[in-house]
């Protein structure tokens, strides 16, 4: 089953336009990457139905949302790239009030969370440290009891140490099968290591959904010195250095002389598939 | 269990089947044992569910590991011939890409044969 099932979603914002179709599988880590302006966050407000105008159809672990808004709206999770809230109020001041908006808050695992990550409750969270308030954002989303967690650039910005934390706390909440992680990123080394499933977004599409391992197993980074005629026939995001090329391949034995073959890791993947785009 | 991984050392799946099966093989793990589900491997690891699930399910499929629906994933029983069997699959593997070799390089199958038999001498002399 999928978690999300996005059918020809459309949303048109000033000369923006946004379409969507998109299979995230429930049980599973999608990673969302795009360059700025793709429309990774528009279409994670679209999915929380923080769009006004928008056409198409959405259906949440299988449920579409016209007559299921109750059930939905507590089903879904989101950690926006900045707070929702006002950020002058107390930790736990928000923590009543989200207490008060969500039955199924889940106290307990909000105290043990605030605990473990050290945030001190009677602290504004103005004056959290910018890692501090992505990992409380975080917090409450979880403590929301959701089984879709949607995520727009949960580690950006962070130190290495406060990305790890939050990695894990999605990893944890993925311990659950019945499940669903969407996040968009520019980290792209936190996919490397958990993302099951990658899409890659270009001007308002989904331009590419594929497995993980599948993707980065079917290419390889090709480094080399100078083109053969055959090399460029198979070369995918030629990118030009002083000391000579680099660029993806479906072949995954290519010859040539001087030549150093690679698995891609996604950034690397990334950044030849976009290069590929542009060229054309 | 211990597993650890490296980021240059090949395919995550493959670090893992190697080191569960060496693992099993040197008795470290014990048939019957349970092994960690596959979300606890994921998180515990750091890496994806797929590629947990893509290392448990090819040991499944060898026959190094089962699994019981609902309850968990656990380390198969050996019997001394089919230790010996999985040997002798591998050893034909290694040997059929070796000839695989020979053909593609325009080595003729009774050169082929002689190099063999060298080999096999040399080792046989050495212990």
């Amino acid at each position: 089953m999928n978690g999300l099932e996005i059918n020809d979603l459309s949303v048109t914002f000033k000369t923006f336009r946004l379409d969507a179709t998109l299979q995230v599988p429930q049980g599973c880590i999608t990673g969302l990457i795009g360059r700025n302006g793709a429309g990774k966050s528009t279409l994670i407000k679209a999915i929380m139905r923080q769009q006004e105008e928008m056409s198409g159809s959405i259906l949440y672990d299988g449920l579409p949302f016209k007559g299921n808004e109750r059930e939905i709206l507590s089903k879904i999770a989101c950690v926006f790239d900045s707070p929702h809230f006002n950020v002058f109020c107390k930790a736990e001041i928000i923590i009543k009030f989200y207490r008060k908006i969500f039955s199924s808050f889940d106290m307990e695992l909000c105290r043990s969370l605030m605990e473990q990550f050290s945030l001190p409750l009677k602290q504004r969270v103005r004056d959290y440290s910018l890692g501090m308030q992505k990992k409380f954002c975080l917090i409450l989303a979880l403590c929301q009891k959701p089984s879709i967690l949607l995520l727009d650039e949960p580690t950006s910005g962070i130190d290495p140490y406060d990305r790890g934390s939050i990695v894990e706390l999605i990893q944890q909440f993925m311990l659950d099968e019945t499940h669903t992680v969407l996040f968009s990123t520019h980290i792209t080394e936190d996919l490397d290591k958990i993302a099951d499933y990658i899409a890659i977004m270009q001007e308002g599409k989904i331009d590419l959904f594929e497995q993980k391992d599948a993707l980065l197993e079917e290419y390889r980074l090709v480094q080399c010195p100078y083109l053969t005629e055959k090399l460029q026939e198979e070369a995918i995001g030629v990118r030009k250095s002083m000391f000579g090329y680099t660029f993806l391949t479906k072949n995954r034995e290519p010859e040539g002389e001087d030549i150093l073959v690679k698995s891609p890791t996604v950034e690397e993947f990334f950044i030849h598939f976009l290069g590929e785009e542009e060229q054309k | 269990m211990h597993i650890h991984l490296s980021l240059q050392a090949g395919s995550i799946y493959e670090q893992i089947e190697y080191q569960i099966r060496a693992q099993i093989y040197s008795g470290e793990l014990k048939p019957g044992e349970m092994l960690p589900s596959i979300r606890t491997l994921a998180k515990e690891l750091t890496i994806g569910i797929i590629t947990a699930k893509r290392a448990y399910d090819d040991l499944i499929a060898e026959g190094m590991l089962y699994s019981v629906p609902g309850k968990g994933v656990f380390v198969a029983e050996r019997r001394e011939e089919e230790l010996i069997q999985g040997k002798l699959e591998k050893l034909k593997e290694k040997l059929s890409s070796a000839k695989k070799f020979a053909d593609e390089n325009g080595i003729s199958p009774e050169q082929f044969q002689k190099i063999f038999w060298e080999i096999s001498e040399e080792n046989h002399e050495r212990s």
